[in-house]
């Protein structure tokens, strides 16, 4: 199976990403990824959800180690597997066990139609742009490296400005937190 | 004794120094007969996995034995030797226990979540070993983010303690996740910094990349980063659930806190899932901080990975001391702890590595001149770093010791009606 | 916006790893905060005192023995004072001087035995219980070489004691007195009195003041660690601790980590009176001769021993019969007990197992 013949594309070259293990491999967890997050919007139990969603994050981690994005992907396993899936299932654990149940909604059908269109508009995206593929096997870019040299040299200022987001975030944590004897729970 | 074979067999001659040569020929082979290329990845992969699960599946049967029998030891008593000569078959007994364990599960339960947390726990400690370089060129996978993904695997703990604690649907079970979380949580952040202050020192989040810096410059990271290991020592510790921050199964508080409805091999996969973690994490110090399979030319007499695996359970052992000698803390104490003494630590070290660095790339003055300057300096700081930091912040009663009150005397204060009976003479103490 | 959170009712115990016995706590937990403590006692009531009216007096020297079962030498001896104070019996000097050596002896078996086991409640897996239990195993060896038995030893009898000692107790005694439990002693100090975790555990854990202490009638190291300075074996002697140089050690906090050193130095004061013993141990009968089915003239007694507990009350009544009309044993387990409520409230569930296990609780005197 060829990926999305752009203008651009180069053929008769084997590129890397026609190799046949890539191409299992990216079925594989592409497949995986989708059901995942399918499972998520379908179970009933909301700690369930929570945990689908977890995997999901590590079926895209997969994928961008498909695309030898190793920081990337390992990044992506840190932050949203390993911290943003706890504090999901932390919120879950707080909400009273009647309302934990994804139960039956009347926004179904606008639902799906905007997720129809939103997945329309990415299609017609990834068939519209050029797309630069590699050429032969070469060494894995350091991607750890540039990286940070574009966070320090041309984007820095975003860098900085989504630290001190963060910060406030943290300071607001804590502020809402606290409890009059100054210690607050686990 | 294999490789000995595969040479008469094959009549290549294989270095039992360096395994790696094994695949490179499989690969020769493999590419000289036109095979794909996925194959020899495939094929080097799967050998390299064999290879290795091999030995952490020994080593989860073989330390058993080791905790019992050393903290054993330690509390003046033998541990287990009955089984076998020195009890070595102990283990094999306690796995054999298990597996005939009817496997109880709570009607409560949910089950796909209550079976699929300990397989949850073990995964990622086995992912681990594929980053360890057990020789110079013996990595499963040579990820350029190792370090990362170090971190990446143990964040995927904490979930999987989680998920074991909700879905036994029981009170102590949720108790012990809670806190659980609350400290592996807490405790990520020193062991990111220790080990960023690592990572900025050698330029490389390679892990084969880090033996490599020590055994160029001929110095073992330990001993230009103490704080780091000290850090990363206390930190990993907690985050392994061990004594003296094992509160999350304190036995003799909430009896077995997040495992305690499993039974059977679910049970036994928690228990072996802690001591891969344990052997993993050890491996992870040898490599950072005591220079991996490079020991001074060593490696050139006696095979690399032998080597790292004795530096591996030489601090496998720092940990089963630790263990067997100190009593737990309390959670709070240590959730403080880590916010107020191990982040700050690892902050300060992390500001003096980036001047170091700094002062390493800019001036040019050769590492023979700067490195013992910062061995020096490194060190006096830790010190120093710890010391104030026992005084300023240490509770007032570890400055004050306890004191008693000794009376060989004592007044019996008597009351009114008993000192008239005994001023008219009566009553029992009339002799 | 505040989060609501309601209590949960958590049952620590009856079968829980460290509630030294079939104790049940019912604790109401706010997050880690205890709100609130019952307890349940009674799952070890074995009606002692009510199957003691149908025994002679002697028979019911055994029951005293499973009562606090971890110091069984105390037990027997408060009820021989208080039978013989009921039926004028005299007790010969060295039946005197030997319940004085065993009664320390027992004191520093029980109180190995709650270091121990105090220190496995703040969590130090097991290797201080081992060490303890070592020390304590010297003492039950001793025991086991004079009356038979390690544990429920049924030594004491009204009159006296069972059996004279053999001849190879003195020198065993003396080797473990002078040479082997000093150093121990020293090593306990060394490892559990000067360390950090410990203390961290301890301190201000199971806080008793000294008011709480009077009115609660407290007694033993809890009411000695609140700074109170009264043991009965000074205030009220019996025996011949009056003729004893010793002291009481006395705390300042009135906390669990007082009450661990405090039985430490007990230890150490134990030998000192052990060696004192020793030395002054006159010859003579063990016993004086009383008939098998004693009658003590009607009336009542009480005679109170200071266990490694705390204060064991003895009340006796006789009727004239072989049997006693009716018994009563103050435990003091049951009384230091009942300060508890006061000590949890507030802290977390770690730090009530650890008051818990300072209080030093034996449910068999507990619940009789």
């Amino acid at each position: 199976m060829r990926p999305a013949a752009g203008p651009a594309h180069h053929d008769g070259e084997q590129s890397l990403i026609d190799d046949t293990g890539i191409v299992v491999a990216f079925y594989i967890l592409a497949a995986t990824t989708v059901v995942c997050a399918l499972m998520v919007a379908f179970v009933r139990e909301l700690i369930q959800a929570v945990l689908f969603l977890a995997l999901t994050f590590v079926g895209v981690a997969g994928i961008y180690i498909v695309l030898s994005a190793d920081f990337v992907a390992v990044v992506q396993v840190l932050i949203y597997a390993g911290a943003v899936a706890v504090l999901m299932t932390f919120a879950v654990m707080l909400t009273p066990a009647a309302d934990r149940r994804n139960s039956e909604t009347p926004f179904w059908g606008p639902a799906l139609i905007l997720s129809g269109l939103v997945l329309a508009v990415i299609v017609f995206v990834a068939y519209d742009t050029t797309w630069h593929l590699d050429k032969g096997r070469g060494a894995f870019p350091a991607t750890a490296a540039s990286l940070g040299e574009a966070f320090l040299k041309p984007y820095v200022v975003p860098f900085e400005v989504a630290s001190v987001l963060l910060m406030t975030a943290m300071i607001g944590a804590i502020v809402l937190t606290k409890e009059d004897e100054g210690d607050a729970d686990a | 004794m294999m490789l000995s074979l595969l040479t008469i067999i094959t009549g290549y001659w294989f270095d039992i120094r360096d395994l790696s040569n094994l695949s490179r020929k499989i690969e020769e082979l493999i590419g000289d007969a036109g095979g794909p290329d996925w194959l020899i990845f495939v094929v080097s992969g799967l050998l390299g996995a064999i290879g290795i699960i091999s030995f952490i599946g020994g080593v989860a049967v073989i330390n058993i034995w080791v905790e019992r029998r050393v903290v054993g030891r330690m509390q003046s008593r033998l541990g287990p030797n009955r089984l076998g000569p020195f009890g070595l078959l102990q283990p094999v007994a306690d796995a054999i226990k298990l597996m005939q364990k009817e496997v109880l599960q709570p009607a409560t339960a949910s089950g796909l979540i209550f079976t699929l947390a300990p397989i949850m726990f073990t995964v990622p400690g086995i992912w681990l070993t594929a980053v360890l370089p057990w020789g110079r060129n013996m990595t499963l996978a040579s990820l350029d983010s190792g370090v990362l993904f170090l971190l990446a695997a143990s964040s995927l703990g904490a979930l999987a303690v989680f998920m074991a604690g909700y879905s036994s649907n029981n009170k102590y079970a949720l108790f012990g996740s809670m806190r659980v979380i609350a400290m592996l949580v807490s405790y990520e952040i020193p062991i990111v910094m220790a080990l960023l202050g690592v990572v900025l020192f050698t330029g490389t989040m390679d892990l084969g990349g880090i033996v490599l810096f020590q055994e160029k410059y001929r110095v073992f990271m330990v001993m230009l980063q103490p704080l780091p290991f000290f850090i990363y020592f206390i930190s990993v510790s907690a985050e392994l659930n061990r004594t003296p921050a094992d509160i999350a199964e304190a036995e003799s508080e909430i009896v077995g806190g997040y495992h305690t409805e499993y039974s059977g091999m679910k049970f036994g996969l928690f228990y072996a899932a802690e001591l891969i973690n344990a052997v993993v994490v050890s491996a992870i110090i040898s490599t950072l901080f005591l220079g991996g399979w490079w020991m001074y030319k060593l490696d050139e007499l006696v095979p690399g990975w032998m080597i790292y695996i004795g530096k591996i359970y030489g601090v496998y052992f720092l940990f089963v001391w630790t263990r067997g000698t100190l009593p737990r803390f309390r959670i709070d104490q240590l959730l403080a702890f880590a916010w107020k003494w191990m982040t700050p630590m690892a902050i300060l070290n992390l500001v003096l590595v980036a001047a170091e660095v700094l002062i390493w790339e800019e001036s040019g003055w050769s590492a023979g001149l700067l490195l013992p300057a910062y061995i020096v300096i490194n060190n006096a700081l830790a010190v120093v770093t710890i010391y104030g930091f026992m005084t300023l912040l240490a509770p007032k009663f570890q400055r004050f010791p306890a004191r008693l009150r000794f009376y060989p005397t004592i007044d019996v204060p008597s009351l009114p009606a008993v000192a008239a009976v005994d001023a008219a003479g009566g009553g029992p103490r009339a002799s | 916006m505040p989060i609501k959170s309601a209590p949960v009712e958590v049952n620590i115990g009856p079968q829980h790893p460290s509630t030294h016995g079939v104790f049940r706590m019912v604790a109401k937990i706010d997050g880690e905060r205890i709100v609130d403590v019952k307890m349940v006692v009674g799952y070890l009531h074995r009606s002692m005192e009510k199957l003691a009216e149908e025994r002679t007096y002697t028979q019911n020297i055994p029951f005293t023995d499973r009562m606090d079962y971890l110091a069984a030498m105390a037990g027997n001896l408060g009820y021989c004072l208080s039978v013989e104070k009921l039926a004028g019996v005299e007790v010969p000097e060295r039946a005197q001087y030997l319940r004085v050596i065993f009664n320390e002896l027992q004191r520093i078996a029980s109180h190995c035995m709650a270091t121990g086991t105090f220190i496995n409640d703040c969590g130090a897996w097991q290797t201080p219980v081992m060490y303890c239990l070592r020390d304590r195993e010297k003492v039950l060896d001793l025991f086991e070489m004079t009356c038979g038995a390690r544990l429920t030893t049924n030594y004491m009898r009204i009159g006296g004691v069972a059996f004279d000692i053999p001849e190879e107790f003195l020198p065993a005694l003396d080797h473990l007195v002078n040479d082997d439990l000093p150093y121990r002693f020293e090593e306990y100090d060394q490892l559990l009195v000067g360390n950090e975790i410990i203390m961290m555990r301890a301190r201000d854990v199971g806080v008793v003041t000294p008011e709480m202490a009077i009115n609660a009638s407290l007694s033993g190291p809890m009411l000695r660690s609140a700074g109170i300075a009264w043991d009965i074996r000074k205030a009220d002697p019996y025996c011949v601790y009056d003729r004893m140089k010793f002291d009481i050690p006395v705390g300042y906090n009135g906390d669990a980590y007082d009450r661990m050193i405090i039985r430490i130095e007990e230890m150490k004061q134990s030998l000192r009176i052990i060696r004192q013993a020793v030395h002054d141990l006159p010859d003579g009968p063990h016993k004086t001769d009383v008939p098998l089915a004693l009658r003590p003239p009607a009336g009542e007694s009480y005679a109170r021993v200071e266990s490694p507990k705390g204060e064991l009350g003895f009340y006796v009544v006789s009727d004239g019969g072989p049997a006693p009309y009716r018994w009563h044993v103050r435990a003091p387990s049951l009384i230091n007990l009942s300060v508890l409520k006061e000590m949890t409230v507030g802290k977390t569930i770690a730090d009530a197992i650890v008051t818990l296990g300072s209080i030093d609780i034996n449910v068999g005197e507990l619940d009789r």
